[in-house]
């Protein structure tokens, strides 16, 4: 009965939230609430850790016909990773998000995305998954247009437009996929197309239009356009919490439905998936160096970073799915502290534009160092867990024949250098431009939970890169153990 | 019958794809209503359209002939789909009618600042 556990406390605390009136409660208690949830996921983690899968039966009605939540070493990862970039971001938007919007229920709408989360990477069946992906999504929307500057509500309007298309894409792909079917449990589903395999070529419309749906959700090629539009309007706080959890949800959907369904015919996927990773992972970084705003930078890297664990999970070997596994979580803790040193230096001077930015290493040695060391990891440079991953990536690459690809992926590394050393010179490291006026306040704001927050995450970061080899191996068994479906499919149904 | 309501949901699909190209923002939200709205009824015809009693099992009886009653899983689908919908619906209207306070346009081309430089 644990699993039900990491959907309810969210849920607790949003009743809780909307009961109490005081502030300081509210805030203090969201972080506890955090906190449990992540003592919750490391359980969820020690357990799978063991045994290699737990599921709960909702209602105790048998798996085809109830609503399943099934945790294996994959979804006990995402969870544990997803726990710790939650309750980072809660302590660092105690200091950094400001008065109203806190009394206003940010934190309600937070732990809204948080069970959403929670939920995708538990759910069991697809349109369980549909219901979790909309939960996290409305509190998107509403933490997105929270406060409602003009540049916000802009932002938010493209953001819930193009969000809500891509979930129109996979449920029309749900109801194709029921109708020929007759079942949306995913262990089910997988074993009866296993059984049948002439009902493959029928059930290709509905698989595109869910792997559309997701490839929207996760901001890949040719789909990417909401995110960079939207991720740099909101308080940076909620910049960070999105860039850390929202994007992965969608990854991590399609690795799933990958693993479960679209293996069944790889000479039509693999070549696809391969050259949506390509082209993200190009297109991405092209699109970053030309930007010149600290958070629009960051955005388009979220799409090019996608692309190195799609194409981790085109390659499709046990190597190849480790590498995304584990980039998935370096990029989901790298991005979101990148990201939380971006609102400190907005915090300092109201502005990210790199133009008018400068000195802020003169101003506080420590994040500018918490800066170096999340930008250099996502740039791929050792002893980080960036290096770790961008390695074995491109050695997966190497051994499953697909040389050119993991020469796109250095190419494409450098590229991501170039652009983090434009932030780290424009921002951290040039002197202030002589034209733009000094900042009025000269008194440094508190910042002192900001900075432990970010040090937390600066700590994983070194120690997922320092101490690699234990979480290579879980990750490898994390993907050995998708790649056997029948596994999968056994557990869940007996 | 299924012929006439694929037919029909195609019709919905144009109309909400002609929707959302257009310029003005009332109308590409229209477009996402009605879109919404063809998407359930793509889970409605995937369960099959047939005349046949509700999924009750009679009183006294074990069980029933699946034949006899219609798949009752797509219209709980169809259900939660529309309460999700109407959800969003709700706060997509007011989040609307918040820009257009602020900006006092429906103009989809004046929503380019945030992807200039």
């Amino acid at each position: 009965m644990i699993l039900p556990a990491l959907l309810l406390i969210p849920f607790l605390y949003i009743i809780l939230a909307i009961l109490i009136k005081s502030k300081k409660v509210k805030t203090w208690l969201s972080f506890a609430f955090s906190l449990i949830n992540l003592g919750f996921a490391i359980w969820v983690m020690a357990q799978v850790f063991e045994v290699g899968m737990i599921k709960t039966q909702m209602g105790s009605w048998p798996a085809p016909f109830g609503i399943t939540l099934v945790a294996d070493r994959f979804s006990a990862f995402m969870l544990l990773v997803s726990a710790l970039v939650f309750a980072v971001v809660t302590l660092y938007s105690i200091q950094s998000v400001d008065t109203a919007r806190i009394k206003n229920g940010y934190f309600l709408f937070a732990h809204g995305i948080l069970m959403g989360v929670n939920g995708s990477f538990l759910a069991g069946d697809l349109f369980n998954l549909y219901v979790w992906f909309e939960v996290m999504l409305m509190g998107s929307f509403i933490l997105i247009s929270f406060g409602g500057e003009r540049a916000q509500l802009e932002g938010a309007i493209k953001y819930l437009i193009l969000n809500l298309i891509s979930s129109f894409f996979f449920v029309a792909g749900i109801g194709i996929l029921y109708g020929k079917m007759g079942t949306l449990n995913m262990a089910d589903l997988s074993q009866k197309i296993a059984q049948s395999g002439d009902v493959l070529s029928q059930l290709s419309p509905a698989m595109v239009l869910i792997v559309v749906g997701f490839a929207i959700k996760g901001a890949l090629f040719p789909f990417f356009f909401w995110l960079p539009a939207s991720y740099h309007t909101p308080p940076p706080a909620v910049t960070a919490l999105f860039a850390g959890l929202l994007t992965k949800v969608g990854i991590y959907s399609l690795i799933r439905i990958y693993t479960l369904f679209l293996y069944h015919s790889t000479s039509f996927w693999n070549p696809v998936v391969l050259w949506i990773g390509i082209l993200s992972m190009v297109i991405g970084v092209f699109s970053a160096s030309s930007q010149y705003d600290f958070r629009k930078i960051l955005s388009f890297h979220i799409i090019s970073q996608l692309g190195y664990v799609v194409i981790g999970l085109a390659f499709y070997t046990v190597a190849g799915l480790a590498a995304a596994i584990f980039f998935l979580g370096h990029n989901m803790i790298s991005k979101t502290n990148a990201f939380l040193v971006a609102g400190w230096v907005h915090r300092e001077r109201q502005t990210l534009n790199l133009k008018v930015l400068g000195d802020m290493f003169k101003k506080n040695t420590l994040w500018g160092v918490l800066f170096f060391i999340s930008a250099f990891s996502l740039a791929g440079l050792p002893p980080l867990s960036g290096f770790i991953g961008k390695y074995l990536v491109i050695k997966a690459g190497i051994e499953s024949g697909h040389v050119s690809v993991a020469l796109v992926a250095l190419f494409v590394g450098f590229f991501t250098l170039f652009s983090m050393v434009k932030i780290w010179i424009e921002v951290f490291w040039k002197n202030t431009p002589p034209e733009v006026e000094a900042p009025v306040n000269t008194k440094p704001l508190p910042h002192g939970l900001m900075i432990s927050a970010s040090v937390i995450l600066a700590l994983a970061i070194v120690g997922m890169g320092v101490f690699a080899g234990p979480v290579v191996n879980y990750c490898e068994m994390a993907a050995s153990d998708l790649l056997n479906t029948e596994l999968y499919i056994n557990f869940v149904l007996k | 019958m299924e012929l006439i309501f694929a037919i029909f949901i195609g019709l919905l699909y144009a109309c909400g794809v002609f929707l959302l190209l257009r310029r003005s923002i009332v109308k590409v939200i229209l477009g996402v209503f009605v879109l919404s709205n063809a998407t359930n009824l793509i889970i409605f015809l995937a369960g099959g359209i047939k005349r046949s009693g509700s999924a009750f099992i009679p009183e006294g009886a074990e069980t029933i002939d699946p034949a006899v009653i219609s798949d009752p899983l797509p219209q709980a689908l169809i259900l939660t789909a529309i309460v999700i919908g109407l959800g969003i619906a709700a706060y997509i209207l007011a989040l609307k009618y918040r820009y257009f306070e602020e900006t006092g346009t429906h103009d989809l081309d004046q929503l380019s600042k945030t992807d200039r430089k």
